[in-house]
């Protein structure tokens, strides 16, 4: 739908399969290409809430029962949402485009999202290298492809993209806006059941035919708050991008009443709020590289204690396998009135943990990061691996071989 | 167990529930350890996973013998880590019993904490079994932190091996769920003077999982040797 320029769209609707599916598929990807539905347990009463292309052919939409929609399609998977999977690759698709460019927003749907393009077009003028960059860059991290809408508004570059396919964006240029909107059904404006009613019963079924009628009309027989709807029939969208920001640090804090001057129980209390921390932080599918330890003492100054990571980790077993040597170590010399977790230089997690979305994986660090650990920590001689050399000299100290793993 | 015992205690769990008969130790998967002796002197077919076995006996006993024979057989099916606290693994014995030597972690810690950091680390890591090398002398402060190391390795399914003087201390004796003690009977020689290997006496001290008081004798053979029995390899 490219047409001649007149001005630059600046919009970009970028949207993905729904995050559940896409969680289902990164953790079994022999799912992909067959029918899955996703809500919950078949004998459990519940909703479908995301569904592959191959199901939604058999006539399985989101919001059905699943009973239902077994009998739609009874040869199709049904699975329980992955909530946390779900979180982090929501996530990880919001933080690959903020690292893109920040004036990035989040929309309502999920696997949904826009990008304001003006900044990009200093790094790629050409549009449509600048697509094929958004896509790659989207297609790495979540593994499919995503359908990208460029328009001079949020509304419109979200009706693009809902009907564009992967690898082929739908761009419309501003100027063909209105005859673009034309050929779609009034149902594709957010319209109240009323409001589709009364168009309904005028004759008005497409964006074309609401069009031809004038605003002060449409104001006179709809009311004011309809005029909104009627705007965006014309390609006028007037909310503003709500800029996405990634989070800067997660905290976990506890009063402790009375002050605790005992180490067993400031480990059960640090453990408890390393639990806190990796909630939110699997929540948000990020990982931290550093936590702060801020330990406040009754009557002595505060002291806090840092934590590094050798990669961003996420779950309490491991920050607390961090924390835990520290808190031993700290040189606390009165009672404690208070202790914080503050975990800094967050990261999406599946940067240095590319299986965290892998069945088994994401709560188990692999041998390598393992020893990348310890050896961060203790120096690198702590772990080694022997290698003999049947040709060297007669002694055994020159036969052997030792280096850090 | 015997069919018609089986029988029996179907009738009983069926007549009186709960109060019927029942195996005394808990179901425990188990690693092979590569050697049929010990496998048979465990009564689970190797040594359990999810727990701490423990090797005693004095010096020249064949324990850190055995332990590195069963690290060779580990090695050969998955990642493998020695905390090698006296530094005394020696790399070319294990490559001679065809050990995968990129598969082998040796960690050689600093301290008994540091030790137990890297245990648990590398355990909840994936490594399959660890076998520690703990003098007397280093072992200070361990019945602290074999608690939290045991939680640990359970949870991640990983065998542990504690190669240890023959008097362990109690703490132990407490936490491993095999005790297995070896004394040198003999050492055997060739007929051309030339080392072959020893024999050894291994009793079952202590088992969670089997009987225990089993006792096994054979030759363990030394890898530039021959055993006198051929199911040894």
């Amino acid at each position: 739908m490219t047409h001649g320029k007149s001005r630059d769209p600046d919009i970009c609707c970028i949207r993905t399969p729904h995050p559940s599916l896409l969680a289902a598929w990164l953790k079994t990807p022999a799912w992909r290409g067959r029918p899955l539905i996703l809500g919950g347990h078949v004998h459990e009463r519940s909703d479908v809430v995301a569904v592959s292309a191959e199901a939604r052919a058999q006539g399985v939409v989101e919001g059905m029962s699943l009973n239902r929609a077994q009998q739609f399609a009874p040869d199709a998977m049904i699975e329980p949402v992955d909530q946390e999977a779900t979180a982090r690759v929501r996530q990880s698709f919001l933080a690959t485009l903020h690292r893109l460019t920040p004036d990035l927003a989040a929309a309502p749907e999920p696997g949904c999202a826009f990008l304001r393009l003006d900044r990009l077009t200093l790094r790629w003028p050409d549009r449509a290298r600048l697509l094929a960059a958004i896509t790659r860059t989207i297609e790495e991290v979540i593994g499919s492809a995503p359908a990208l809408g460029v328009a001079s508004s949020m509304f419109v570059s979200t009706v693009a993209a809902s009907h564009a396919t992967p690898g082929r964006p739908v761009v419309v240029e501003p100027d063909q806006t209105r005859a673009y909107l034309a050929r779609f059904p009034i149902d594709t404006l957010p319209l109240d059941d009323d409001l589709r009613e009364y168009l309904e019963l005028l004759g008005v079924r497409t964006i074309g035919r609401l069009q031809t009628i004038s605003r002060q009309a449409f104001r006179r027989q709809f009311g004011l708050k309809a005029l909104d709807v009627y705007d965006l029939a014309i390609g006028i969208d007037r909310r503003r991008l709500q800029p996405w920001r990634p989070p800067v640090r997660i905290e976990a804090s506890e009063p402790l009443e009375p002050p605790v001057d005992n180490t067993q129980a400031l480990q059960f209390i640090a453990r408890a709020l390393a639990e806190q921390v990796s909630t939110s932080l699997l929540a948000q599918g990020l990982g931290t590289r550093a936590v702060r330890i801020v330990l406040n003492q009754e009557a002595a100054p505060v002291l806090a204690v840092e934590v590094r990571y050798a990669y961003p980790v996420t779950t309490a077993t491991e920050l607390f396998d961090g924390i835990r040597p520290r808190l031993l170590r700290a040189s606390i010399i009165a009672p404690l009135e208070r202790i914080t977790l503050r975990a800094g230089r967050l990261e999406p997690a599946y940067i240095r943990q590319p299986g965290l979305l892998i069945r088994r994986d994401g709560f188990q660090e692999s041998i390598a990061d393992a020893v990348a650990r310890l050896q961060e920590e203790y120096g690198a001689p702590v772990v080694q691996r022997a290698e003999v050399r049947s040709d060297a000299a007669p002694l055994p100290d020159h036969r052997i071989l030792w280096k850090p793993a | 167990m015997p069919d018609r015992l089986q029988q029996a205690i179907t009738v009983l769990q069926t007549r009186f529930g709960s109060a019927a008969p029942r195996p005394a130790a808990p179901p425990c998967a188990a690693r092979p350890s590569g050697i049929a002796e010990i496998d048979a002197l465990t009564g689970i077919g190797g040594w359990p996973v999810g727990r701490l076995s423990l090797l005693a006996g004095p010096r020249g006993s064949g324990k850190r013998t055995l332990a590195q024979r069963s690290l060779a057989a580990a090695s050969r099916e998955g990642p493998v880590a020695y905390v090698d606290f006296p530094s005394r693994l020696d790399p070319e014995f294990l490559s001679r019993i065809d050990a995968r030597l990129d598969r082998l972690l040796v960690v050689r810690p600093k301290s008994l904490r540091e030790g137990m950091a890297s245990i648990r680390v590398l355990a909840r890591a994936g490594v399959d079994l660890i076998g520690i090398d703990l003098p007397r002398a280093r072992a200070a402060g361990l019945d602290a932190e074999l608690p939290h190391l045991l939680h640990r390795i359970a949870e991640a399914d990983c065998t542990l091996l504690l190669i240890h003087d023959a008097d362990a201390d109690d703490a132990i004796r407490y936490y491993a769920s095999l005790i297995l003690s070896f004394q040198r009977r003999a050492w055997v020689f060739s007929r051309g003077g030339d080392l072959e290997g020893l024999e050894v006496d291994a009793a079952v001290v202590k088992n969670r999982l089997a009987p225990p008081g089993r006792t096994e004798r054979w030759v363990v053979p030394y890898p530039h040797g021959k055993s006198r029995d051929p199911d040894i390899p």
